[in-house]
Order: C-alpha cells, then sequence, then structure tokens
C-alpha cells in the first residue's frame, strides 16, 4: 500500500495495523481450531484403534506399554477412571486394579520375609505365578502402572531405586541415604559386614553399625553369624535373587 | 532345587540367615514359622520319630552354603513344635525330642480306620503286626514309634475303643478292639 503523507496516512497505516492485527488473531485460531480438530480426530483414530486391537492389549504386554505411550502422547488417561469410554472398552480399568489388589497381598505377605521391601523383578515374578490361570502376561511396566496407581489411594507403596535395581516400598518406613547405600552394597553379593561398610563407604564404625542396626530392626535385614571366617554378615532379602526366599508357592 | 536325598527343600534352607536365630522378633517369629513346618514335613515324609539335639540330624545342617544351626536354634524350633502340640520333650535335659508330625489323637483314628479296613472291629491283632505287619504295609502305621502307638492305644483304651493286653512275653502283647 502506498504511504501517503498527512492524517490520511496515518489512518490508512492504523486501519492496515487493525486489518493485521485481525489477520493475525484468524491465523491463531484457525491453528488452534485445526490443532484441536486434528487432536479430537487422534482420538477417535486412538479409540478405534483401541477397539479393534482390545485382545492384543490384554494379552500383550509390549503392546500394551506402547498403547500407554500413544495416550499419554494425546493427553488420554485410560486408568483415570475406573468408569468411563476407556475402562469399559478395554476392561484395562479393571486390570490394573485386580493387579493393584494382588500386587498389595503379595507386599503383605512377603512383609515377614523382607521387611516390607521388595525387588521388582521378584514382584512381578510373583505375580506371574499367582496369575497363571489367567490369560495374558504381566510386564514390569504394567507392575509400575498399578503401583502408580495405589499411590493415588494414598496407600504408602513407592518404587525406589537402588543401584541398578528397583525396589518397590510397601512400608511408611523411609529410607536415608545411608541406608540407600547400604543396599547398593548389599547388591553385589546379598550381604555386607561392618568392615565392608566402613572401607567402601568411608564410614566410622558407629555409623555404619547404627544404619545397619535400623535396617535389621525395621526387618529389611537379617543376621548371619555361620560363617566361618566369624564374621556377622547382614543380609538383605529384598537384593537378592528370588530363589533365596521362600514361601512363594504358598502364595 | 536342593534335595535331601528325596526330599525337596525349601527355597529358605539355601539362604544363610535363616540358620542363625534372628535377634528381631517378628523376623525371628516367621523363621521359627518355616523351619516348624520343614521338620514336620520332612520327618513325615522320611517317617522319622525322634530327633536327638546332639546328634546329626540332616535338616540341622547345610553342606552346600555351609551353615549349621546352634544348639540353641535347635532348641528354639523344636520348642516352638512343642508348644504347638507338635512334639514333646523326652527328657527334662531336652536333648530328644518326639515329633508328632501327626498328633496322637490322628494316631488314634488311623488305628481305627485301620481296625475297620481290615474287618477288626472286634478283632484281635498283636502289637508286632500292626507295627510290622503285611497288612499294616503301606500304611501309615507301618514303622509307627513304639512310644507313640503306646499313647495312642491308651487314648483308645480310655474311650472303650479296645483294651490291651498282654501275653506271655513282649511280643505277644496285643490289643482287642471294640469299636
Amino acid at each position: 500500500m502506498r504511504r501517503r503523507p498527512g492524517i490520511g496516512g496515518l489512518q490508512t497505516a492504523a486501519a492496515a495495523r487493525d486489518q493485521y492485527k485481525k489477520l493475525g488473531e484468524n491465523v491463531a485460531k484457525i491453528r488452534t481450531d485445526m490443532m484441536k480438530e486434528q487432536l479430537s480426530t487422534f482420538r477417535s483414530q486412538l479409540e478405534d484403534f483401541a477397539r479393534k486391537h482390545k485382545n492384543d492389549i490384554r494379552k500383550n504386554p509390549a503392546f500394551r506399554s506402547q498403547f500407554h505411550e500413544m495416550c499419554a502422547k494425546v493427553g488420554v488417561d485410560p486408568l483415570a477412571s475406573n468408569k468411563g469410554f476407556w475402562a469399559e472398552l478395554l476392561g484395562i480399568g479393571d486390570f490394573y486394579y485386580e493387579l493393584g489388589v494382588q500386587i498389595v497381598d503379595i507386599c503383605l505377605a512377603t512383609r515377614p520375609l523382607n521387611g516390607g521391601l521388595i525387588n521388582l523383578q521378584e514382584l512381578c515374578q510373583l505375580l506371574r505365578q499367582r496369575r497363571k490361570s489367567d490369560r495374558g502376561v504381566v510386564s514390569e511396566d504394567d507392575c509400575l502402572r498399578a503401583i502408580s496407581k495405589l499411590k493415588v489411594l494414598g496407600s504408602g507403596f513407592e518404587v525406589i531405586s537402588v543401584g541398578k535395581k528397583k525396589l518397590v516400598r510397601s512400608v511408611p518406613t523411609e529410607l536415608n541415604k545411608d541406608h540407600n547405600e547400604i543396599l547398593e552394597l548389599a547388591q553385589g553379593q546379598g550381604f555386607v559386614t561392618v568392615d565392608e561398610v566402613e572401607r567402601r563407604l568411608s564410614w566410622t564404625s558407629g555409623r555404619a553399625i547404627d544404619a545397619l542396626d535400623t535396617l535389621l530392626d525395621e526387618g529389611l535385614a537379617m543376621i548371619d553369624d555361620g560363617h566361618k571366617d566369624g564374621k556377622r554378615r547382614y543380609w538383605f532379602p529384598c537384593v537378592s535373587p528370588i530363589s533365596s526366599l521362600t514361601g512363594i508357592d504358598s502364595l | 532345587m536342593q534335595k535331601l536325598g528325596e526330599f525337596k527343600l525349601p527355597h529358605f534352607f539355601n539362604y544363610p540367615p535363616y540358620f542363625t536365630l534372628q535377634p528381631v522378633r517378628d523376623t525371628r517369629e516367621k523363621q521359627i514359622q518355616l523351619w516348624k513346618e520343614l521338620i514336620l514335613d520332612y520327618c513325615k515324609i522320611q517317617k522319622l520319630f525322634v530327633i536327638a539335639l546332639e546328634e546329626e540330624f540332616p535338616l540341622f545342617t547345610n553342606t552346600v552354603t555351609e551353615r549349621s544351626l546352634t544348639n540353641e536354634a535347635r532348641e528354639a524350633f523344636l520348642s516352638a513344635l512343642v508348644s504347638e502340640g507338635r512334639a514333646e520333650w523326652m527328657d527334662k535335659g531336652h536333648r530328644k525330642c518326639l515329633i508328632l508330625w501327626h498328633r496322637i489323637q490322628d494316631w488314634a483314628d488311623i488305628l481305627l480306620q485301620f481296625a475297620k479296613d481290615n474287618g477288626l472291629e472286634d478283632g484281635v491283632v498283636t502289637i508286632e503286626e500292626i507295627r510290622f505287619g503285611t497288612e499294616s504295609q503301606g500304611t501309615e502305621l507301618h514303622g509307627i514309634d513304639r512310644t507313640i502307638l503306646n499313647r495312642a492305644l491308651k487314648l483308645l483304651e480310655q474311650k472303650g475303643k479296645l483294651v490291651v493286653f498282654k501275653g506271655t512275653s513282649t511280643d505277644d502283647e496285643g490289643i482287642k478292639f471294640s469299636v
């Protein structure tokens, strides 16, 4: 537009600015509308997908996990409520709810053996054994999702990382950094000695014994005085491989 | 899974700390429960009736993990069985323990069943026959410990289900059923 001098020119410029502004707003609105439409299309496509592949989602943990990721990207949480479209369509709400109940059960049953701290791997194994008759495999991802739902209930369940492993905590016992370090150290052989803790972590004897005694009192550790070298060993059931514990069959 | 002969050992048997009596109460209770069950199961399968604490008992030592139960631990586990009525100390010094993997009442029932199965409701049979005879072969009565059998017989005698009588020698001790 050709610039005109004087008031007329100014008015034209103002009008032009207004028009550009409106155009800008329109474009923004069009973009948002387009996005909303795309999202809505995507959601309904996701619903179609879920309907078609209901069985695969139920039976195949890898598939199920990827499906969850897709949902997350679109802002859909199939587990948000036990009722509603997703729960009904897939029965997925029930699946995780049921899993959650079984997880709580297993944690309670093993608590006398491990003090309320259980290796995620072991938990999944026990879960699978219990669900032997059910169709479909349960993955660690499924366990984690079920546990995150449990957290919402304020049940004190939490997943903590110790070294490379994940442990599921079902008691209110807070593990401080010292305890965590000992657990990590114990992952090597399943046990530690006071000497080892002092040496490897550079702690005083008092600090080591203190931490170990707390873990013992909480039921997370067991003592072993039977080695021929006469040194007391502190074993941690929650970091030992599954075959070390018992009660599996009776669960 | 480790085996002792044909017996399948539970997983905890290979976890060293279970061979040390645990100081923390909850942990110790669980430990005792596991050992009680193991001892009863093992004795039942192997048909053992007496455990002598100072002698070598296969369950009390794990040669693979190189752990052995202390006397204190052995006594703790057996005492727990005694408290539950599943064992009895045979001496004041707690050195020998009678294991009741069947309670005396259960043995009494088994005896009655034996009588019915063999048409002995009004019959006579010797102690020897009950313990080692052909009729008892394949039943739980075969090889039963003498002390336990006597206790079961006494119980049934008190109920009027049988009478124990002595023959000319101890070998002729017998019972007359009146089931």
